[in-house]
């Protein structure tokens, strides 16, 4: 009995890494396609030149060139993944309990205007501890607001039964507003003169506000990273934990499977959602103070006319890890990946970077059957086991 | 012509690591009634989703009307004039009936529904076999017993000649089984062949000419009705000789565990008084029945006392003490034990595993968990003692997936756990719908016992049978009032059929009295 108990959850496991890498290789067929298609269409790129493209996407950061520029590129990839992971979880804990939060940019954009107006707002620390202190009072905050951002969707949801997809939209465009606003508004006071970008808000550093490196520019010389990979790493695992093996992640749990069945239980159906709601904010407000507490990344705060990319491409992330947090990390380093290859792509060949965006759509778009191909997978096995059980 | 409308000969299907078929022969004759007899599992459905194109034969081929047919899908299985009539309701919840009935066979101009024809037809189909429905009601809220009829009715407006009936009394009336016999007898007589797959013995001595039987996949007998007793089923259907009338002693009623008093519940969609100051005592000991037509307020009633549904007024008391509007896990925690109507709907986390769902409403208890960590050891021994106690059987033990247990299996699950939990009062709403005779045993033995270790049982059914089987005290609902009490012993099915359908009422004022 025990080896086979081992067998099922393993092939459980497996059915979703083979349908997720099944997603990847076909849009990446699909992407190479595309290539080949292109090169007929302009006679001045050869047909063999598709084939080097898709190579270059696929493999990422290493086609960069030498070692130094690989391992720029690695390094920059890696803190890139940050918000990505970070918004990915957001969007798989909310569809774990059985919601779409496709508020993740709102609640990103808030946790970064908390974060960068609290950081921004002390002068510069006269020691490395009252910096910690500020770097984590900012941190925290992004973490807070985005959880309030969160769970007014949750609340709405709970309470008045509206659907959270359409508050969380409207969540994401106020959040966008509000945002332009606040920067608008206080004027000069965080936006440096110096700046050639003038709806940019950058350096973080001039107060020695950022993220602590651990010696991680030197092994990537030239690249802005930071621990936040390795944060969100241990997010990501706390909420696997959280959502595996506590009472509080089994009962979001049942809440997504059978809202009926865990109100019979006595489980607070509505409390669930609003907690899983905040939970999902407070992870993509995260995402988004790590990434601008990093001190090198620019924010555009007049933002009002559009929505970070990071909080929709949270989505795919979630759909091709199968919402399972571990998978996340991978996924989320997965999408990253093709992307600097899709940089490469625009750099060493003759594809413009229009077409690297569009290969990268395509495997992004081609994620979204993960779900499909992992319940072909499991459906054979649902009923050969349905007809085990009744023996 | 062939004699025969279907003919299924020497079908094998075999799924990894069971041969749910094994060479089994059935023939259809034109116009008569066939049953098709065995346990869950014995391989009916397997068999009648070959027939009807949801799987393929590894061998063995079919005919119809004498002619080799390959029929690849439902489709397939419509253009050979096979209807069918599932056990679980392939209804289309936010359809109304109307829709749902025309699906797939819709007549259009221009691209534009022409409902006004089919609603005609459908509404002189159902008068013409006393189906009942409402044909602009969405199927989400109607009950069980009127999406069967949905089902049916489709069935019917498709006009197929071979009609498959897939457990179709589980949720109707003495009455409308009966009258669903009579339109059986109409249908067959109007050349309609009709397979009736069944495991209620006295409904195929009923109605079927005769009786293919099944066990564990394989082809046991086929048998002329008037040849054979129920008993003689039983056995065949078995293997063994079982008992069909619950052997219980009689019940010695002590202290009053729940007291309902005056209790209004609002219909959610109509806001009429659902349940209309229906007032009851189940006392530790016995077993109380509430008898009655589906959709006369059971529902109501059972959700608004368990607390999934909100009380208008009245009070509902439990040992003693006003939980009318305590929360559900205070119900759970204080005694109530609560075997849901609908197990997926409610009683299972179909997507969890069967241990998971054994500890549905103790995941909390110190026993499962400490600081919030679910302690997977104990939840996997709690698990694996009740799967052993009650006999649950399942693919994988306590790490099967729910959804992939048999039905009666899954029920089995449900009741080890509401029986396990510390209780003194236990509601059951129709706790053996859709199951087969062994499992029905073997739950009303279990309730039996759980009434004689000193619970108040709570039960409601719409099987006259169970009610007389089960009880020692009767209520009759009637549009959300209790119109009369009875002694099993004392009444027959026709009284209670009168009650049920409201052609006569007791004072209840009177007899509330007696009953304390």
């Amino acid at each position: 009995m025990n080896t086979k108990n081992k067998n099922m959850k393993s092939i459980a496991a497996l059915d979703s890494i083979i349908a997720s890498l099944v997603c990847i290789l076909g849009g990446l067929l699909v992407g190479t396609v595309v290539l080949l298609l292109l090169s007929i269409v302009y006679p001045s790129i050869p047909a063999s030149e598709a084939i080097r493209g898709i190579q270059i996407v696929l493999a990422g950061p290493l086609s960069s060139g030498n070692v130094r520029s690989i391992l720029f590129n690695l390094g920059d990839m890696l803190l890139e993944t940050t918000p990505l992971m970070m918004t990915g979880l957001s969007v798989a804990i909310a569809f774990k309990t059985g919601l779409f939060n496709i508020g993740a940019p709102g609640q990103y954009l808030m946790g970064a205007m908390s974060s960068l107006l609290i950081a921004l707002s002390f002068p510069k620390p006269n020691n490395a501890g009252s910096a910690l202190l500020i770097w984590l009072l900012a941190f925290l905050s992004g973490a807070v607001l985005g959880a309030l951002w969160g769970a007014i969707p949750g609340l709405l949801k709970a309470v008045f039964n509206i659907n959270e997809v359409i508050v969380c939209i409207m969540t994401n465009w106020i959040a966008a507003n509000i945002v332009s606003w606040v920067f608008y508004s206080t004027g000069d006071r965080f936006i440096n003169t110096a700046e050639v970008k003038t709806q940019f808000i950058r350096k973080t550093f001039t107060n020695n506000i950022e993220t602590a490196k651990f010696g991680l520019d030197k092994v990537f010389p030239g690249s802005n990273i930071d621990i936040s990979i390795f944060i969100t790493i241990i997010i990501a695992i706390i909420i696997y934990i959280i959502l595996e093996k506590t009472t509080f992640g089994y009962e979001l749990k049942a809440c997504g499977y059978n809202r009926n069945a865990s109100k019979y239980a006595g489980m607070s159906e509505k409390r669930n959602i609003v907690y899983s709601m905040a939970i999902a904010g407070a992870l993509a407000g995260i995402g988004s103070s790590l990434w601008f507490l990093n001190g090198q990344n620019e924010f555009l705060w007049n933002t009002y006319l559009s929505l970070p990319s990071e909080g929709f491409n949270g989505i795919p992330c979630a759909l091709l890890a199968s919402n399972n947090p571990i998978g996340v990390i991978f996924t989320s380093i997965f999408l990253r990946w093709i992307e600097r290859g899709g940089f490469n792509l625009s750099g060493f060949t003759d594809y413009n970077e229009y077409v690297s965006a569009l290969i990268i759509a395509v495997i992004i778009y081609f994620s979204g059957f993960s779900k499909y191909i992992k319940d072909k997978l499991s459906k054979s096995r649902t009923e050969k086991i349905i007809k085990e059980g009744n023996e | 012509m062939s004699e025969y409308a279907i003919e299924m000969l020497n079908i094998t299907k075999e799924f990894p690591g069971i041969r749910a078929n094994d060479n089994i022969t059935l023939r259809l004759r034109k116009g008569e009634i066939l049953a098709l007899l065995g346990e869950n599992g014995a391989g009916k459905s397997t068999l009648m989703s070959i027939l009807f194109g949801l799987y393929q034969a590894d061998s063995g081929k079919i005919l119809v009307n004498g002619k080799e047919v390959h029929i690849k899908d439902p489709n397939d299985a419509n253009k050979y004039g096979i209807g069918m009539d599932h056990q679980h309701f392939k209804l289309v919840e936010v359809f109304t009936v109307l829709e749902n009935i025309i699906l797939g066979c819709e007549t259009t101009k221009f691209g534009f529904l022409q409902l006004k024809e089919a609603r005609e037809k459908v509404v002189a189909l159902s008068k013409k076999y006393g189906l009942y429905v409402d044909p602009d009601a969405l199927v989400e809220d109607i009950t069980v017993g009127m999406q069967q009829r949905t089902e049916i009715l489709r069935m019917l407006y498709k006009n197929n000649d071979i009609l498959i009936f897939d457990e179709p009394t589980a949720v109707l009336t003495p009455q409308e089984i009966d009258e669903l016999m009579k339109i059986m007898k109409e249908l067959a007589k109007d050349g309609k062949s009709i397979l009736f797959i069944s495991h209620k013995l006295n409904e195929i001595m009923k109605v079927a000419d005769r009786c293919t039987i099944l066990r564990k996949g394989k082809y046991i007998d086929t048998v002329d009705i008037k040849d054979v007793d129920p008993e003689k089923l039983s056995e065949l259907m078995v293997g063994r000789k079982i008992n069909l009338v619950s052997n219980k002693k009689p019940a010695e009623p002590k202290e009053t565990v729940l007291e309902v008093k005056d209790l209004v519940v609002k219909d959610k969609i109509h806001g009429i008084n659902a349940v209309n100051h229906a007032s009851l005592k189940v006392r530790a000991g016995e077993i109380v029945c509430i008898a009655g037509i589906d959709g006369n307020g059971q529902h109501e009633f059972i959700n608004a006392v368990t607390g999934l549904m909100p009380i208008e007024s009245g009070h509902v008391i439990l040992n003693g003490e006003d939980i009318s509007h305590k929360s559900i896990r205070y119900k759970n925690t204080h005694g109530m034990s609560h075997i849901p109507e609908d197990r997926h709907k409610h009683g299972l986390v179909l997507d969890y595993s069967l241990e998971q769902n054994m500890v549905l409403q103790r995941y909390f208890e110190d026993e499962f968990q400490t600081v919030g960590f679910i302690k997977d050891n104990d939840v996997r021994g709690y698990a694996n003692r009740l799967i052993e106690q009650y006999d649950v059987r399942s693919g994988q033990g306590p790490i099967t997936i729910s959804r992939t247990m048999s039905g009666g299996n899954q029920q089995k699950a449900i009741i080890a756990r509401e029986l396990d939990r510390k209780h003194n009062l236990l509601i059951a709403v129709q706790p053996t719908r859709g199951l087969d005779v062994g499992a029905i045993e073997y739950i009303h033995n279990q309730i039996i016992k759980s009434r004689d270790s000193g619970a108040g049982v709570l039960l409601v059914s719409f099987e006259l049978e169970e009610v007389m089987n089960l009880s020692d005290r009767i209520l009759v609902m009637h549009n959300g009032e209790i119109v009369g009490e009875f002694d099993p012993k004392k009444t027959d099915i026709q009284e209670l059929g009168l009650y049920m359908a409201g052609a006569k009422r007791q004072n209840m004022g009177e007899t509330k009295e007696s009953a304390v």
